[in-house]
């Protein structure tokens, strides 16, 4: 018996290899949809996950492998590529279509519609086509016959062939011949003769020009041979209706590819008539001419108009019923799963949260401005702060044995050795040796929801005898504007958690560039244990750019403080960063806090105890961390996740920057 | 050096290198070397610069024009501790004497030769501006040890090649280095190109170097994992020599590839899978 967990990590690093990108991988028990069902004990794909069964009742990890690669051959070897223009081309059983059902419908469907029975069409379809990709996968890589042919084994013994009296027998035990099961053998169980037929018609797809359309064509071969049985056999069958899969999904999602097209060149063509029109125009005016023609251009190009508006609004609907049935798209995410400790029954809970990793969305270009000001005002007491770290130099390095310059004193030193019969030593060189600070930074920010509250307002500032306002010198803020005359407080926009935050990261990302140290900001939230969310405004390896900029921008509360994950997530990177001192800085604005986080919501304990857990991890691994947070009551929790000299409460919000540069140069300096 | 020995020198370039055109670079670079224009090579490890710039270099200095030059190509393999002084020279002692010795950069600028600067992100960044002199107008290589101005002899011609894939910020080229080249892009070649390639190396029939070069494909969909760069072609032909060589192909694979590609348990265990699965 062989378990997912076993071989998930490599397994997906295997389907990105073959397929070119990556895919989600899930146990089939986790596949969601309002549409769609899939059985835990069988693999499906999505667009972004592959779902597989989360045990196998083999003794062989490749078994994995196969499940895999039947399922991303689909892409490859085009079943989804099926279009069914095409289909009654090449089909005559296909050439007179029935009346449309409606063209939000997958091609596959269209084409099943044209029988009495599409549930069996669909089934003995589904049999010839994975015959074919079978086929392809084995032609293209051959080492995975020996797995095809253990697993088919498996399978074979699982479901031996029966007598062919019902239909589903019929596709089961065609099914069994492509497992291995000898041709001699099924042929006494063959009553109808439409097993002999799929066999040789299965026999066919093997060959290795045989596409989509010979496995439509085989399928619609057997049905038609078989139908004069199918009333008797369909009684206790449910054919009547096709089985919706995601492949039917994944259909119609490739076609939306074209109706794109299509839009893009109606587009086009609403565009030239425009440009036509106004010639046109501009020709009436000048020659005086009759108005006729223009009329009928501008019934021409509404009808035109209306065309693109119908296929535009045909494109968001199937796009997002594209979505109810295959979940949110997450292409653009990577996904890892990460223990989680339970301090109720004190062991770890395996595997139990995933994390998608994504890229910040970055901010529009008009919220960079401000930021850039803030790094201004704040740059120079932050880099001061951090001035007294040494930075990274050249140093001369005396008495070596090779270097760019002779060493005068080990020189002389080695002629008065020669001279009094000494060995001399020969190291006579000096060179400029890079001093290196091997320090990998990064920055965990906490974007949960309550970030978006607002800053708690300081007290009222005293006032002088004359009832002018006294200007706060700590305040880094601070405008000259506020303490005028004019000064209205009602029109400051109101600063949230999250903006001080943001601005912290900044302005200690532009000192750690003066400084050279690699750095990597990033964020945390999520929602559930299912969807931690790991957000990346840079990693280490990356130049500090605009899109930084933009990226930290772009940093928005969004929903809950699953620490314990993030922590581990952000440990994992800065382990591979394969620097020799590597520090985490935790900026947080509460407790850590999740819908499931814990036996019972709103109790705290639960996620206390698992960040302290994580906190605890990345020490053990040899890493420094460090817990900033703003909010005022941190005190009676943080003390409970790490010790005191690993935390810091800012009582003034506006201290964080400079906070965090001391917090950093007692990590590193 | 006798003639003898010269001919079966690989720096001497006698034979001609085998190279497999990809695109118009060979037509560039010759216009390049005409104007002598200074060239950078750009592209991933192991895809094939030094062998493009071994071929260019036996072109033009022994078939195109007979140069009687004994070494035409000077390499230099950068490295983090190469000094300005290790490629323009250093005095040396010698006895009671110091003598001053040049340099493989100054012997390629005397000489006439093309000097070639390997991963030269690698080098140190005041090594790097070294070369600022010799690559504008004035072909002139100050060496400011022994007071000489060095003007380039008429036949030199500096080529870098700088490997964009690289991690650290800290290794990227300058923009006052970069710009002083003409930039050639290299990429791993396409499958069927690299099958030719690595059959032609290894001497590997074409079926299996066909099965390599897919490899190849496969394993460099995973360059974000830990390895920037994915297989290179010479190591798909190391493979190929290994298995020519009568060693089983899975664990030639194994010795060539997988371990040589990552030291990730899974990256290596993800990577022998696509090897089990692509070899017959």
């Amino acid at each position: 018996m062989i378990q997912l967990n076993e071989v998930e990590a490599s397994l997906g690093l295997f389907a990105e290899g073959i397929a070119g990108r990556y895919f989600h991988l899930k146990p089939s028990s986790e596949f969601a949809s309002r549409r769609l069902q899939v059985a835990q004990d069988s693999a499906a794909m999505t667009n972004d996950t592959l779902y597989l069964p989360e045990v196998l009742e083999t003794g062989e990890r490749s078994a994995y492998r196969v499940l895999v690669m039947q399922q991303l051959g689909v892409r490859e070897f085009g079943t989804l590529r099926f279009s069914i223009a095409v289909a009654r081309e090449r089909i005559a059983a296909l050439a007179d279509p029935p009346v449309e059902p409606g063209i939000r419908v997958a091609d596959f469907e269209l084409m099943f519609r044209h029988f009495e029975h599409p549930g069996a069409v669909a089934a003995l379809f589904d049999l010839f086509e994975g015959a074919r990709i079978d086929a392809n996968v084995l032609h293209h890589y051959p080492g995975m016959t020996k797995h095809f042919a253990d697993y088919h084994a498996v399978l074979l013994e699982a479901q031996p062939p029966r007598a062919v009296d019902t239909f589903s027998a019929l596709v089961d035990t065609s099914r069994c011949y492509l497992r291995g099961a000898p041709r001699t053998s099924l042929d006494a169980m063959d009553t109808s003769g439409s097993l002999s037929e799929a066999i040789e018609l299965l026999d066919r797809m093997r060959s290795p020009g045989a596409d989509v359309y010979d496995a439509a064509a085989a399928a619609i071969q057997v049905y038609e041979r078989c139908s004069w049985l199918l009333p008797q056999w369909i009684e206790n069958e449910p054919l009547a209706k096709p089985v919706d899969s995601p492949v039917n999904w994944l259909q119609r999602e490739a076609r939306l590819t074209d109706w794109k097209e299509e839009l893009t060149d109606m587009d086009g063509m609403i565009l030239s008539v425009e440009m036509l029109q106004d010639e046109s125009v501009d020709a009436l005016q000048s020659d005086n001419a009759g108005d006729g023609d223009i009329r009928e251009e501008a019934i021409d190009l509404r009808s035109l108009i209306d065309e693109r508006d119908m296929l535009a609004r045909r494109i968001d609907m199937e796009r997002s019923a594209i979505r109810d049935a295959l979940g949110e798209n997450r292409s653009g995410t990577r996904s890892y799963r990460y223990d989680e400790w339970d301090y109720l029954s004190h062991r770890y809970l395996p595997r139990w949260c995933r994390l998608f990793e994504e890229r910040l969305a970055p901010a529009e270009e008009a919220d960079l401005g401000a930021l850039k000001k803030v790094v201004e005002t704040h740059r120079h007491p932050v880099q001061r702060q951090l001035e007294y770290i040494k930075p990274l130099a050249f140093q001369r390095t005396y008495r070596v044995a090779d270097g760019d310059e002779l060493d005068f004193n080990a020189l002389i030193q080695a002629r008065q050795d020669v001279r009094a019969g000494k060995t001399p030593d020969d190291r006579v060189y000096s060179r400029r040796e890079r001093v290196h600070r091997d320090v990998c930074a990064a920055f965990l920010v906490d974007l949960s929801a309550s970030t978006d509250d607002p800053i708690e307002p300081l007290a009222p500032l005293p006032t002088t005898s004359s009832g002018d306002k006294i200007p706060n010198m700590r305040d880094p803020f601070s405008d000259d504007d506020v303490y005028s005359p004019d000064y209205d407080p009602q029109e400051e926009p109101r600063r949230r958690i999250i903006d001080v935050q943001r601005e912290s990261v900044l302005v200690m990302s532009a000192a750690l560039e003066q400084l050279g140290d690699s750095y990597g900001i990033y964020g945390f939230s999520g929602y559930g244990r299912d969807c931690v969310e790991f957000f990346i405004a840079k990693e280490p390896n990356e130049p500090f750019t605009q899109r930084t900029l933009a990226a930290i921008a772009g940093m928005k509360p969004k929903r809950s403080t699953r620490m314990g994950p993030a922590i581990r997530h952000a440990t994992t990177k800065l382990l591979s960063s394969g620097n020799a001192l590597k520090v985490l800085l935790i900026i947080s604005d509460g407790f850590p806090q999740d819908s499931d986080y814990g036996p019972e919501r709103g109790e705290h304990e639960y996620g206390v105890q698992d960040t302290a857990k994580a906190l605890s991890e990345a020490h053990e691994k040899g890493i420094e961390t460090f817990c900033v947070t703003v909010d005022r009551s941190g005190n009676d929790y943080l003390k409970r996740m790490c010790q005191e000299s690993r935390y810091m409460v800012i009582e003034e919000i506006e201290d964080l920057p400079e906070a965090l540069s001391k917090v950093y140069q007692a990590l590193t300096g | 050096m006798s003639a003898n020995r010269k001919s079966i020198s690989p720096a001497y370039l006698a034979l001609e290198p085998y190279y497999l055109p990809l695109g118009d670079e060979i037509e560039l670079f010759t216009a390049a070397y005409g104007a002598r224009l200074p060239v950078l090579l750009k592209g991933p490890t192991g895809c094939g610069k030094t062998r493009f710039i071994e071929y260019m270099t036996w072109r033009l200095y022994r078939e195109e024009r007979r140069v009687d030059i004994e070494l035409p190509l000077v390499t230099i393999s950068c490295h983090e501790d190469l000094t300005a002084t290790d490629m323009v020279g250093r005095f040396l002692l010698k006895g009671d004497e110091t003598v001053w010795s040049d340099g493989p950069l100054t012997k390629a600028v005397r000489s006439g030769a093309i000097c070639y600067l390997d991963e030269i992100v690698e080098a140190r960044k005041d090594t790097t501006v070294l070369i600022h002199s010799l690559t504008d107008h004035r072909r002139l290589l100050p060496i400011d040890k022994t007071g000489e101005l060095l003007a380039a002899h008429e036949n030199f011609l500096l080529v870098i090649s700088y490997n964009p894939g690289y991690q650290s910020v800290l290794k990227d080229l300058k923009t006052s280095t970069r710009q002083r080249f003409v930039s050639l892009t290299f990429d791993y070649p396409e499958r069927e190109q690299e099958a030719v390639i690595i059959a032609h190396e290894s001497g590997v029939e074409l079926e299996i170097a066909q099965r390599l070069a897919v490899i190849g494909e496969k394993v460099r969909h995973l360059r974000e994992h830990g390895f920037e760069e994915g297989v290179s072609t010479r190591l798909l032909a190391y493979t190929g020599e290994l298995i020519n060589n009568g060693i089983a192909a899975r664990r030639a694979a194994d010795i060539a590839i997988v371990n040589a590609v990552s030291d990730d348990g899974h990256v290596q265990q993800a990577i022998a899978d696509i090897v089990d699965a692509v070899l017959p």
